[in-house]
């Protein structure tokens, strides 16, 4: 049987995972940078604190959340139509923030005292890791049906040229909504599953450092490979659990690794994999 | 008989220039037009405002029987317009068969839900491999684009139009940077398509295969519409010959 | 009496954010890469000027080494960390930047504590009025230097060669180099002038404040992304009034909108609310 520890580890590691690859969907399908993703992990996890606070069941509350979650999602997906690439970063880089300034000055949302002693799910410890990656592995199936369904294959197109794509007839706005609100939408249920396990939200948690942490989980695993990803979020966000020491560095390990990365490999973990199985075919 | 195609005054300003200028002309369905003029008489820009990426700031463009003002241009390319591309813009993160593939399922991508339920692509490619077989390039159907000569990414564009299944095809340019025997297979190929039954607009340079392949043609100088009729016709008129010889002569070669 | 307090205020806190952004979108203006790590060299600057002042008791040779070994130090960067990857997609430059920028504040919290340093007798700290208004030196330098210096930029820009050889870079580095510019330099230079003129912000800001801290780039830094981008992505003058119009905005936002959202907020809700009417900035003309 897994001891507790192990047990919390492998939940922050199903939670991580499932954020990450809710970025993957619209960063690396889709090709919509988003410098602003931990504010839906927060509008998921401060949807279903308050709402479970309100007395709604857990399940519904988590839902809700993520379906709160999904549709600013959309909404903020609006703002990658009218603008692209580096404006899209900033854009979103600014949603960001407009998260974080409200829910601050917002007494209703808790402040910056944050939300706690909301109703747990009623699983135990081991109930609830088994929940989250229940969650995680939903998640990644859904991500390798999408990249080979038609809906895969059309972000593709948008992903690398939008003008050319909407030629072929793909309707690229409806289409980047549509990764925009799917996720967000799990962003949401992440941020649920966040709030429960960890039982106390602040708007700290959801910040810009959060933001950058996920980008660099896809960036490291390499953008728009499903499980490139989930083993870069699996492994960036237990490493700081599992060495102690690293938790002083760790953001400058995560500052330091994303450079690198794009520095000398910029695909990442799987661009990575990928160069070295070449030089493995085309060598005798 | 309505017209297929159907260009209504149509003029188009950046800024203070005008691009095209009360344009209008017609074309009915199974004709093979030609779209020419010299450098800056407007022919990209009426194609751009044909597709829906410029709007034009006077008059309409109507595609059989219906205005397609307010459209976009997937909108557009729903409504029966396949279009090639000057520029080549291959997907280079895709196999040619699949940069295919992916237009031949253009009623799979009408929208991101239906897109969803859907995975198989075997029918999408098995037409896509047909195409390529049509534009004559289905040995390099596995082949990543980056890799080939402009000629087959020429026929790429072609092929990715085709899979459409438009109503009217656009050809913006499809025989520039090819030399003369590409060329003159590419428009052989295009004379194909047209006997098979599909209306092509053809907005071309080069002359010569412009005036041995069009049934009609369509002159435009500096955003005016100078001719219009059967290619010999409209090239012995001297206001035509003078656009071109003004120009510097060259192009009248054929 | 309180709008001419909150206009000054904005004035001074667009300066430094003038500061910072001109080197951002000199940046950009030439290569196309979001240097975010560019707040870094900022807060090293305050660093610098702090230890230096300090230690010889002058704020004008503070400045000066602040600035040469600053702006070097951007050369550097370039060389090292951008160049490589410049013909990458746009998204690899701006992820190397963040990740240089996290390190970089991490480094500065290792190498000089967390808690920041401050002056042990910092200068321009005497009082002056105007309109009424009671401001520090340090205040009155910051947002008359801000403005000169950029104004002098955006004046070089136009009317030396150094300048013309800049725009024509940027217009096209092709054509460019065919006409015999040397455009490595104007590079080199370009990050040295933007580096050089960020760490003059970071000293002057610690001054104000009286403190610099690993962190205290990471404000300036955000917003200074935000005003390249209202003011038109590598124009000088359009940073230049987009930089004291956010200060200003800023200003009389936390008093009337303070209830609903923070400063920060304030200054991208209003940066979203400009992109979605005018995608291409403020003042930036169409593409």
């Amino acid at each position: 049987m897994l001891d507790a520890y192990h047990i919390s580890l492998l939940t922050v590691m199903g939670i991580s995972v499932t954020f990450a690859l809710s970025l993957n969907l619209i960063t690396g399908f889709c090709g919509q940078i988003s410098l602003g993703h931990a504010a839906f992990l927060g509008i998921g996890a401060y949807g279903a604190a308050l709402l479970s606070k309100a007395g709604l069941p857990v399940p519904l509350g988590l839902a809700a959340g993520a379906l709160l979650a999904g549709a600013i999602g959309a909404v903020v997906g609006l703002t990658s139509l009218r603008v692209r690439h580096d404006f899209l970063a900033i854009t979103t880089m600014g949603v960001g923030f407009l998260f974080l300034g409200i829910v601050r000055q917002q007494d209703a949302l808790g402040g910056e005292m944050g939300v706690s002693g909301f109703p747990g799910t009623g699983l135990d410890k081991e109930g609830f890791m088994v929940l989250v990656l229940a969650v995680a592995a939903a998640t990644a199936a859904f991500s390798l049906y999408l990249k080979k369904s038609w809906l895969g294959f059309a972000f593709d197109a948008v992903a690398e040229d939008e003008d050319t794509a909407r030629l072929l007839g793909v309707d690229v706005a409806r289409f980047k909504l549509a990764a925009f609100a799917m996720g967000c939408a799990i962003a949401g249920l992440a941020g649920g599953l966040y709030a429960h396990n960890v039982r106390f939200i602040d708007p700290d948690s959801f910040g810009f450092v959060e933001s950058i942490t996920v980008l660099s989980m896809v960036v490291i695993g390499g953008i728009g490979s499903v499980w490139g990803v989930i083993v870069a979020a699996a492994g960036l966000s237990v490493l700081p659990l599992w060495i102690q020491f690293i938790e002083d560095y760790k953001l400058l390990i995560y500052g330091g690794l994303l450079f690198a990365v794009m520095r000398f490999s910029p695909g990442g973990l799987a661009g990575a994999v990928a160069a070295v199985a070449r030089r493995g075919r085309t060598e005798p | 008989m309505t017209a297929l195609l159907e260009a209504r005054d149509v003029t188009v300003r950046f800024g203070g220039v005008t691009a095209i200028d009360g344009v209008s002309f017609a074309m009915e369905p199974g004709e093979l037009l030609g779209l020419i003029g010299p450098n800056g008489a407007g022919k990209t820009t009426m194609m751009r405002a044909i597709t829906g990426v410029v709007t034009p700031d006077q008059g309409t463009v109507v595609l059989a029987g219906r205005d397609l003002k307010g459209l976009g241009t997937a909108a557009r390319i729903r409504r029966g317009l396949g279009l090639s591309q000057q520029l080549v813009r291959p997907f280079r993160d895709m196999t040619v068969l699949d940069n295919v593939a992916l237009a031949a399922g253009h009623a799979k991508t009408a929208g991101p839900w239906g897109a969803l339920a859907r995975v198989d692509r075997s029918a999408e490619r098995d037409r896509a491999r047909d195409l390529l077989d049509r534009v004559g390039i289905a040995d390099v159907a596995d082949a990543w684009p980056g890799n080939l000569p402009l000629g087959f990414l020429k026929r790429l564009e072609v092929a990715r139009a085709l899979a459409l299944d438009p109503q009217l095809l656009l050809l913006d340019e499809p025989l520039a940077g090819l030399n003369q025997i590409e060329a003159g297979q590419l428009a052989d190929t295009i004379v194909d398509l047209n006997r098979q039954g599909l209306s092509i607009v053809l907005i071309e340079h080069n002359l010569g295969e412009v005036l041995r392949i069009c049934t009609r043609i369509v002159v435009l100088d500096n955003g005016r519409r100078i001719g219009m009729g059967e290619p010999r016709a409209v090239m012995a008129d001297p206001v035509v010959r003078a656009a071109y010889l003004g120009e510097g002569g060259g192009h009248a070669a054929a | 009496m309180l709008y001419v307090e909150l206009f000054l205020q904005g004035l001074i806190q667009g300066s430094i954010y003038a500061l910072v952004a001109v080197g951002l979108t000199l940046v950009y203006g030439l290569l196309r890469i979001l240097h975010i790590a560019h707040a870094g060299l900022f807060t090293l600057g305050g660093y610098i000027g702090v230890l230096v002042t300090d230690a010889t008791g002058s704020l004008a040779l503070a400045l000066l080494v602040a600035a040469v070994t600053v702006g070097l130090l951007g050369m550097a960067l370039y060389r090292v960390c951008y160049e490589p990857i410049l013909n990458k997609p746009p998204f690899v430059a701006l992820i190397a930047s963040i990740g240089l920028f996290i390190a970089m504040e991490e480094i500065y919290r290792i190498v000089f504590g967390p808690y920041g340093l401050s002056y042990q007798a910092p200068p321009l700290q005497d009082s002056v009025v105007l309109w009424g208004m009671h401001l520090t030196q340090a205040e009155l330098a910051v947002m008359g230097g801000g403005v000169v210096v950029i104004a002098v930029l955006a004046l070089l820009a136009e009317k030396t060669r150094a300048g013309t050889a800049w725009k024509a870079t940027v217009t096209d580095p092709q054509m460019a180099q065919s006409f015999g510019i040397d455009t490595v330099r104007v590079r080199y230079l370009n990050f040295f002038i933007g580096s050089a003129l960020a760490a003059c912000a970071g000293v002057m800001v610690a001054l104000m404040n009286n403190l610099v801290e690993p962190t205290m780039g990471s404000v300036p830094s955000y917003k200074a992304l935000a005003i390249i981008v209202l003011g038109g992505l590598g124009d000088v003058r359009g940073t230049l009034i987009a930089a004291l119009a956010l200060g200003v905005i800023e200003a009389f936002g936390t008093i009337y909108l303070g209830d609903l959202m923070d400063r920060d907020a304030i200054a991208f809700a209003f940066l979203i609310v400009v992109l979605m009417i005018r995608p291409q900035g403020l003042l930036g003309r169409k593409a």
